[in-house]
């Protein structure tokens, strides 16, 4: 039950986007094109859910017993990358076409503050391990949720006729933040 | 005959007023005959007719002028006796230029055959019956002009199990086809005798709707000649319940599949004076040269039902009723909703060509049009369960693709999503364009297509 | 144990591990590129305008290297980018003359009349369904800049009902030619710079009515080259662009001042 709580809590209530507002970058630059957002989501919810678990165990049985919790930013990030990598890699082999679509923002994960953010955050909240890997798994479907509902908006927007002030990336960020105005009707639903 | 009810009522669609009050009680006229007819050869759909004449051929009522070319292609016959004066290319009422054979007539309307076919008819074989039809240059008369000897010839494999005759009418303003029914009703009834022959296991439904009461009752009595499983079927009125699709839905309940054709669910849809057409060509062995049409609207002095040779000039039609009545605004061939507005008075009735809309000047604030508010009317009116807002906005933003996935081809160009636009967008106009758009896009990939495999 | 020396081996050893894993997965997930097809591709000019018949420069690219496609179909690249490709692939290979594209129409709104007002999309295949955008000649440019719309680099521009192409952008990528729902748009080798702008089969006094400027088959032209250069195509003279044409005659004795000399891409030299 608890676990359900934590999830919904990070897709809805506390979203990583809207409410968080990290990994706005990805948010804005993968969202022009549905399958290309799907795909993105995709990928960052494998990266997020098993870098969670390897941050966790990195954490507590290496650097918590050798004293070295100061060095968790820069261990942390060299997980993530590794796994941004290998994503990258198994991309480019599987399908091409997405990993081309993707382009800079694929390797743009491992910058992403979102997932660096979910790691510290579990290390902070101190969760246990599954909790940490249900945690790191509901911030990452909260991303996926925010990016394919904003790319649907955004795709609908391409058709219309905006005036010449708000054309592109202003209507964009506009709309961006109804959206996080809209999730905010979700606070208070789970107390996390 | 017993008169059924339609049992499946499609989905959207729209109520206009019908505004036939004007013409369905008044009986078919006959106009003299025009001084010029300009006969066009690509009347139907497919592949022009291939002229047989000249200038200075002098031809006779009913003769053969051109010929089909290649296999969905039809025929085309001298109205009237006369002098062909001109073979050329000149703009059409459909807003196309094509070849047109003009003759200059001579009054005297001689014709070229006297006499029906010998034989009886009903032991021929349908690939004979179906081979006169083609000779007579017979094509879907409701408006599409496919080419019937075509359609009655459906692949092996298709049988056709419902045979419907469309006197549903449904646009507004057209009364031709109701006057044909309540005058030559019997005529119409040979015409399903002929299709049943060739369509012996067929039921045969005939369809009208329920605002043509005296229409109903007359096809009722007559159609009681006919054997088999013969069913008068009551439409409710509705637009477009006259749709091939969307008739072929309220009688049988079932649809054609998208991007298919109505043999995919075993249904054949003739219009009524096709129907006659067929059972003219057969029986009597008469080409098709002449036509009901509505000629009508507010700017016309007299609005008429007028039986028509085929390149009759509009602007002779206009004149036999009377004139305009005031300055003309807009002239429409064919219906308000589906029809085609005209460039200029130059165009001249084809086999298709159901009726004339003589239109005064709109008020201006219909013609402006706006951006799409995205209010939902025309998703709710469209027939075919489309988005033609979305269609509309893809279409304008040319994106094709989106076009393509929001299936734009399965659009039938009704009207309604237009009817409905608050916003007074040109809905059919934008269809139109995907449609052309998505189609190259089609032939484009399948050539990249054939390049990467070879 | 010394601080220092603690983080040194753990970040040291992770690394250290990271990267063989990568390396590893790289061997087994590697996937076959050609590095020819990229270098091929970077020597293209980057359009992507589909002139050569391919997807875009990397897809011609992909056919050069590994099916030889011939090199010298990029339009926009010239003569200057077929020697490249030739030398990069040691083939022979001579570049076909430059084109430019031509509207073969001169009826603006001040020589060409009009006889409906049309109230509809603002585009020339929307307005064709119709039979125009108003202009009383129906084979006439209809003036609604879908061909403006199509050109990646804009070298067509519409005035005041007219579409005329721009010489010096030009890229003959060919884009506009299908575009154009009445096929006015002809691609032309950019040497030849006299041009018959009109493009109607209505006889003369037809084409008299409805614009001040269109061919009325009067044959004058095709007399004066002697049938070599103009030819009659039914009720119009059609320049032949195979065979050089520079008889400044026809331009002066034309007396529907309808043949006119527009130049191609290269800057005329100072007289």
């Amino acid at each position: 039950m608890e676990y359900i709580l934590l999830i919904v809590g990070a897709v809805l209530v506390n979203n990583f986007v809207l409410t968080r507002f990290l990994g706005i970058c990805p948010f804005l630059g993968v969202s022009k094109d549905l399958p290309t957002a799907v795909g993105m989501g995709g990928a960052v919810i494998f990266v997020i859910t098993c870098a969670s678990a390897v941050t966790w165990v990195f954490q507590y049985w290496i650097l918590v017993p050798l004293h070295a919790d100061y060095l968790q930013t820069i261990a942390f990030i060299l997980v993530i990358a590794t796994f941004v990598q290998f994503v990258e890699l198994v991309l480019k082999k599987s399908s091409p076409g997405l990993h081309r679509s993707l382009g800079i923002y694929l390797p743009l994960i491992t910058t992403n503050c979102a997932v660096l953010g979910v790691a510290v955050l579990n290390i902070k909240k101190e969760l246990p391990f599954l909790k940490s890997c249900a945690f790191g798994f509901g911030a990452a479907a909260g991303f996926a949720l925010a990016l394919i509902i904003f790319t649907g908006m955004r795709e609908k927007i391409s058709r219309a006729n905006p005036p010449v002030a708000f054309q592109g990336t202003a209507l964009a960020l506009v709309t961006a933040g109804l959206l996080s105005l809209a999730f905010m009707g979700f606070s208070g639903l789970v107390k996390f | 005959m017993n008169i059924i009810s339609s049992l499946f009522s499609g989905s959207g669609g729209i109520h206009p007023n019908d505004s036939k009050k004007g013409t369905a009680t008044q009986a078919t006229v006959t106009p003299p005959i025009p001084p010029l007819l300009a006969v066009s050869l690509s009347q139907h759909l497919g592949a022009p007719s291939k002229p047989l004449v000249k200038k200075g051929d002098a031809v006779l009522k009913g003769q053969s002028i051109a010929d089909s070319n290649g296999f969905v292609s039809s025929r085309v016959h001298a109205p009237t006796s006369g002098k062909v004066v001109f073979v050329g290319p000149r703009m059409t009422a459909s807003g196309k230029v094509a070849t047109v054979v003009e003759i200059e007539t001579d009054g005297l309307d001689q014709p070229f055959i006297s006499e029906p076919p010998a034989g009886d008819w009903t032991t021929l074989p349908p690939r004979e019956l179906i081979e006169r039809i083609h000779q007579a240059g017979i094509i879907g008369m409701g408006g599409a002009g496919f080419p019937t000897h075509v359609k009655l010839s459906p692949p092996p494999g298709k049988t056709i199990q419902t045979l419907i005759v469309n006197g549903a009418e449904c646009e507004p303003f057209l009364t031709a086809d109701h006057r044909l029914m309540l005058e030559q009703a019997e005529s119409i009834i040979a015409g399903i005798g002929v299709l049943q022959h060739i369509f012996k296991d067929a039921q045969v439904r005939i369809a009208i709707e329920d605002n043509k009461p005296d229409a109903l009752a007359a096809l009722a009595r007559a159609a009681d000649k006919l054997t088999g499983d013969v069913q008068i079927v009551r439409l409710r009125t509705a637009y477009p319940q006259g749709a091939e699709k969307q008739l072929i839905y309220s009688i049988t309940g079932y649809e054609v599949p998208s991007g298919g054709l109505p043999m995919d669910v075993q249904a054949l849809v003739e219009n009524v004076a096709t129907a006659q057409a067929i059972g003219e060509a057969v029986i009597r062995g008469l080409p098709l040269i002449e036509r009901l049409l509505t000629v009508t609207g507010p700017a016309l002095a007299q609005p008429r039902n007028i039986r028509a040779l085929i390149g009759t000039p509009f602007s002779d039609l206009i004149a036999f009723c009377g004139g305009p009545r005031g300055p003309i605004g807009r002239l429409i061939c064919g219906g308000p909703l589906m029809g085609i507005a005209q460039s200029s008075l130059a165009g001249a009735v084809t086999k298709t060509t159901s009726g004339l809309l003589v239109l005064p000047p709109e008020r201006e604030a219909l013609f402006s049009s706006m951006p799409c508010i995205s209010c939902g009317r025309c998703v709710k009116a469209c027939p075919m369960r489309l988005l033609p807002s979305t269609l509309s906005e893809a279409s304008e933003t040319e994106q094709d693709a989106i076009a393509e996935e929001f299936n734009v081809l399965d659009c039938i160009e009704c009207g309604c999503c237009a009817y409905v636009c608050p916003a007074h967008r040109p809905m059919v106009q934008h269809m139109r364009r995907a449609k052309v758009r998505v189609q190259s896009l089609r032939k484009q990939r399948d050539a990249q297509k054939k390049k990467q495999t070879s | 144990m010394d601080p220092v020396l603690t983080q040194t081996i753990i970040i040291g050893l992770t690394g250290l591990i990271c990267g063989a894993i990568l390396a590893i997965a790289a061997h087994f997930l590697a996937v076959q590129e050609n590095p020819r097809i990229e270098k091929v591709t970077g020597l293209l000019p980057g359009l992507n305008c589909g002139a050569c018949g391919f997807a875009g420069c990397a897809d011609y690219a992909k056919a050069i290297v590994t099916q030889a496609a011939p090199v010298n179909l990029c339009q926009p690249g010239g003569v200057e980018t077929v020697a490249i490709l030739a030398a990069e692939l040691g083939v022979q290979a001579v570049a076909a003359e430059r084109l430019v594209a031509i509207v073969l129409c001169n009826g603006d709104d001040s020589r060409a009349a009009r006889s409906v007002v049309y109230n509809g999309i603002a585009d020339c295949l929307a307005a064709e369904f119709v039979g125009g955008s108003g202009k009383a000649c129906r084979y006439g440019c209809m003036g609604l800049g879908t061909c403006a719309r199509i050109c990646p680099v804009s070298a067509i521009r519409i005035e005041q009902g007219l579409a005329i192409v721009d010489p010096a952008i030009c890229i003959a990528c060919g884009k506009c030619v299908p575009a154009c729902p009445r096929t006015l748009i002809k691609l032309i080798p950019e040497s030849r710079s006299i041009h018959v702008l009109c493009h109607s089969q209505d006889r003369g006094p037809d084409v008299k009515k409805v614009c001040s400027v269109g061919c009325i088959a009067c044959t004058l032209c095709v007399k004066i080259c002697n049938g070599q250069g103009i030819t009659m195509n039914g009720q119009l003279a059609e320049v032949d662009y195979s065979v050089p044409l520079d008889n400044d005659e026809v331009i002066e004795k034309c007396p529907a001042h309808t043949i006119h000399r527009r130049t191609g891409r290269k800057p005329e030299k100072p007289a």
